[in-house]
């Protein structure tokens, strides 16, 4: 069997590995083949940035060991064990163990993470922890980092693993404590439950102990990646699992994302990372609307659904309607004892308040998602908030085909035209959302508009005029 | 080896989540740290939510405790939510108060529901970062204290979110938060012309936002310290620029009125209020107070259903900064780029 491999010209790392065979018949892998071919990338091995070499083997039988990606020579990846620190008080974290909450110190002191370095931070005001980077493990693209040390008399650093979370953030005990398990032999101990990206991260596994410690999380039924330039692990709102407002199934649509695009999340291949967070509805749990580069919102169209009997029951329960009805944003609720409760379609923007606070009042029928770009929350100019690309979209399973090619098309044009290290948000800036609408192709609708312009310098084609004098 | 994807959703689900899946029908608050959801086929699924150590840092052997709590009280599953709380699903109505006091023998409230303070999250910090700028797991800590009655009561006008995140990187969610605490580096990048060898000059010049880097000779650069604005956006591209942070430099910054939920007056960014407050380990006395002034104004003012940040654009910043006492400084407007008149105000409607 031919297999084709693209590595890294310089110290071999491979990124990505094809058979003969695929690359004939599938086209979206031979697709990505061209496209890794033609363009420079940064190694994420060695960080040599230039084209990729294609290495053709011919391997019999058993997998064989990866040519060139043996024993690439690595700088970052630091010698990382568990270096035994001396008994020396710790009075800050003492202080910081008092208290009513549970504490990180007191956890930190039931593990072999070295205490000393988060002791003397407090004590000097300032992080003790050096530079990271990646680290290379053949076969693994992303997943594994490493955090180098300020002070190598405590400790020399420390690699850690990012394991993408479970749908709904749920964990069965069988499969923690099996992470328990892992984290005991290869790490120090302490899980990193939820970072803010939506990834469990072990911490401190010593360089030899990775190759393991990875493979175990693997046969575990759990998988590595979401770090460098690629999709981060996406996280999506509780949803159907456990909400009764949710206006399209964010559990299926995360499970069918990673199906379809999970190269994508474990071999970085784009100009900056990009956050995907999937929300049920407008109230956007997952506070994608300001994290994510691209943010999936459920949405209705049709007024919300209103159960009189419902709602009257729960006024006469003691139901504030008064405050529900001066609060909704689009003065569009109306109450009158023994009419019922009325909404105006024409104010009505969506935004779901009457049905988080009013048993009765359900959102209407005609639902779909919405697709936002360019959230985030520091990159080139700061924070910004994402904006409209596609109102409305159907959102249909099992493999929601049309989201999700809308979505490849916005990371077509993203990967095409952004420079390096340049988030979403930041290359819409620099490119002018006129022509960012013009490149992602979508139709012109007021939903996508905050306001109309107010000045009158419009760019006109020559073809638009059709005037001699512009020629 | 990685490749597999997730695991899947029939592996992660607890079974009454399974049985009900997508068939909810409403929810209601019981007690603050309890909801009930309903369900088409008339079941009740309780829910107990629990307060977890800040940045969600657990060792294994309180992470196994936990499990023993899942496996008896909710059929052996649980899960982590946002804000980076502990949820059991689906507890036997009668074994509540059960649970409750058992996670509270360890160590761990139940609360954070509806109109109360929701747990705080933030990001890493001093415990494993080399950009934080203070050390948000600390203060998270010291202001859960300070506000621990706010958490496990139903007393506040709305929902009440609180973040901390190290740098201005802001993995914890500082501006995402109604009331968002920010660490803020005030000093120099170093310049490591060794390192430099190994990176881009190109992408190090171009990664800064106000032009600050510029080239000094062949394979050298220079930093204005006039243009510097702190960001550390090139000690994330170029090791070059590391370490950066002084114990004096470094500090605090407070932002108000976040929120994602398109409720109310819709998804906001949250705004600074406060430039700086030094660090002041371990418990940071001047966020704290911070802080408490910013809760104790917004408590006697807001009307109800609320946030921060609606309550703001209600009143207005005039009287924000008077109910709060907080100084106002020119730090709170940002003249770097072409939004920058957007800060300065084109009306007269003031509030005096």
């Amino acid at each position: 069997m031919e297999k084709i491999k693209l590595s890294c010209a310089k110290c071999g790392f491979v990124i990505e590995e094809y058979t003969a065979e695929e690359l004939a018949t599938v086209p979206r892998k031979a697709k990505r083949y061209q496209y890794l071919k033609n363009k420079s990338s940064i190694c994420p091995s060695c960080l040599a940035s230039g084209r990729l070499q294609d290495v053709r083997v011919n391997e019999e039988g058993g997998p064989a060991v990866a040519a060139g990606a043996a024993a690439p020579a690595s700088s970052t990846a630091a010698p990382v064990g568990h270096e035994e620190h001396a008994e020396s008080p710790t009075p800050m974290m003492d202080a910081i163990s008092q208290g009513r909450f549970p504490s990180h110190a007191t956890e930190l002191k039931k593990t072999k993470y070295p205490v000393q370095m988060y002791e003397q931070a407090l004590q000097q005001r300032r992080t003790q922890w050096g530079y990271g980077g990646y680290v290379s493990l053949p076969g693994v693209a992303s997943g594994v980092l490493v955090r180098a040390s300020a002070r190598p008399e405590i400790t020399k650093g420390s690699n850690f693993v990012r394991i993408m979370d479970p749908c709904g953030n749920f964990f069965s005990t069988a499969s923690m404590r099996g992470l328990c398990d892992i984290a005991d032999k290869y790490a120090y101990g302490l899980l990193h439950l939820l970072s803010t990206g939506g990834d469990l991260e072990l911490l401190g596994i010593p360089t030899e102990n990775l190759k393991p410690a990875v493979e175990e999380i693997t046969s575990l039924g759990f998988d590595i990646g979401s770090t460098g330039d690629d999709y981060r692990t996406s996280e999506e709102c509780i949803g159907p699992a456990k909400c009764d407002l949710t206006l399209y199934d964010t559990l299926g649509l995360r499970a069918a994302w990673y199906k379809r695009f999970l190269d994508d999340v474990q071999y970085p291949r784009f100009p900056h990372k990009i956050k995907c967070k999937f929300a049920g509805c407008p109230n956007d749990c997952v506070r994608g609307c300001q994290k994510a580069d691209i943010f999936l919102c459920g949405v209705y169209r049709d007024a919300p659904k209103v159960d009189q009997q419902k709602v009257a029951k729960w006024v006469e329960a003691g139901g504030d309607i008064t405050t529900v009805c001066s609060r909704c944003p689009g003065q569009a609720m109306q109450w009158e004892a023994g009419k019922g409760l009325r909404v105006d379609e024409d104010s009505c923007m969506h935004c779901m308040y009457c049905s988080n606070k009013v048993p009765g009042v359900r959102p209407g029928g005609d639902r779909g998602v919405a697709v936002l770009v360019g959230g985030k929350l520091r990159g080139k100019f700061g924070p910004m908030l994402s904006r409209v690309l596609v109102p409305f979209i159907k959102a249909e399973g099992p493999d929601y085909k049309e989201v999700f090619d809308c979505i490849e098309k916005f990371t077509e044009v993203y990967d095409a035209n952004a420079r390096k290290k340049e988030r979403v948000g930041d290359f819409i800036l620099r490119i002018g959302i006129d022509e960012f609408y013009k490149l992602a192709g979508v139709e012109p609708s007021p939903q996508l508009l905050k306001q109309p312009r107010t000045n009158f310098f419009c760019h006109w084609e020559p073809a638009e005029v059709k005037d001699e004098r512009r020629h | 080896m990685p490749g597999i994807g997730i695991p899947s959703l029939e592996a992660s689900l607890p079974p009454i989540v399974k049985r009900n899946y997508g068939k909810w029908t409403s929810h209601e608050h019981i007690r603050p740290g309890v909801i009930k959801h309903d369900a088409e086929s008339g079941e009740a699924c309780y829910t107990v939510r629990a307060a977890m150590p800040p940045n969600a840092r657990v060792s294994t052997p309180t992470m196994r405790l936990l499990c023993d709590l899942a496996d008896d009280f909710s059929e052996g599953f649980f899960r982590v939510t946002q804000r980076n709380s502990i949820e059991f699903v689906g507890v036997p109505v009668g074994r509540i108060e059960e649970l409750i006091a058992s996670l509270a023998g360890h160590g761990f409230p139940v609360g954070g529901t509806n109109r109360s303070l929701h747990n705080m999250t933030c990001c890493t910090g001093y415990m494993h970062c080399h950009l934080a700028a203070t050390d948000p797991a600390a203060i998270v800590k010291a202001v859960s204290e300070m506000l621990s009655k706010e958490y496990e009561t139903d007393c506040l006008p709305a929902k009440l979110k609180i973040s901390g995140s190290g740098c201005i990187n802001n993995c914890g969610e500082g501006s995402c938060a109604d009331i968002g605490i920010v660490g803020v580096h005030r000093d120099l990048p170093p310049i490591n012309a060794e390192k430099l060898k190994g990176c881009e000059l190109p992408l190090v010049i171009s990664v800064c936002p106000v032009g600050a880097i510029r080239p000094k000779g062949p394979g050298m650069v220079e930093i204005d310290p006039k243009k510097c604005i702190h960001c550390p956006a090139c000690s994330v591209a170029c090791a070059a620029f590391a370490p950066i942070g002084s114990a004096n430099g470094d500090g605090v910054a407070i932002v108000v009125g976040g929120k994602s939920g398109n409720t109310g007056d819709g998804p906001a960014l949250a705004k600074m209020v406060v430039p700086y407050l030094p660090n002041n380990p371990p418990y940071w006395p001047e966020v704290t107070e911070t802080v408490r002034k910013i809760v104790d104004a917004w408590v006697a003012n807001a009307h109800r259903d609320e946030r921060v940040g609606e309550w703001i654009n209600r009143i207005g910043w005039e009287k924000f900064f008077r109910r709060t006492g907080l100084p106002m400084s020119f730090k709170l407007v940002d003249g770097y780029d072409a939004r920058s008149l957007e800060y300065a105000r084109t009306n007269v409607r003031f509030r005096w």
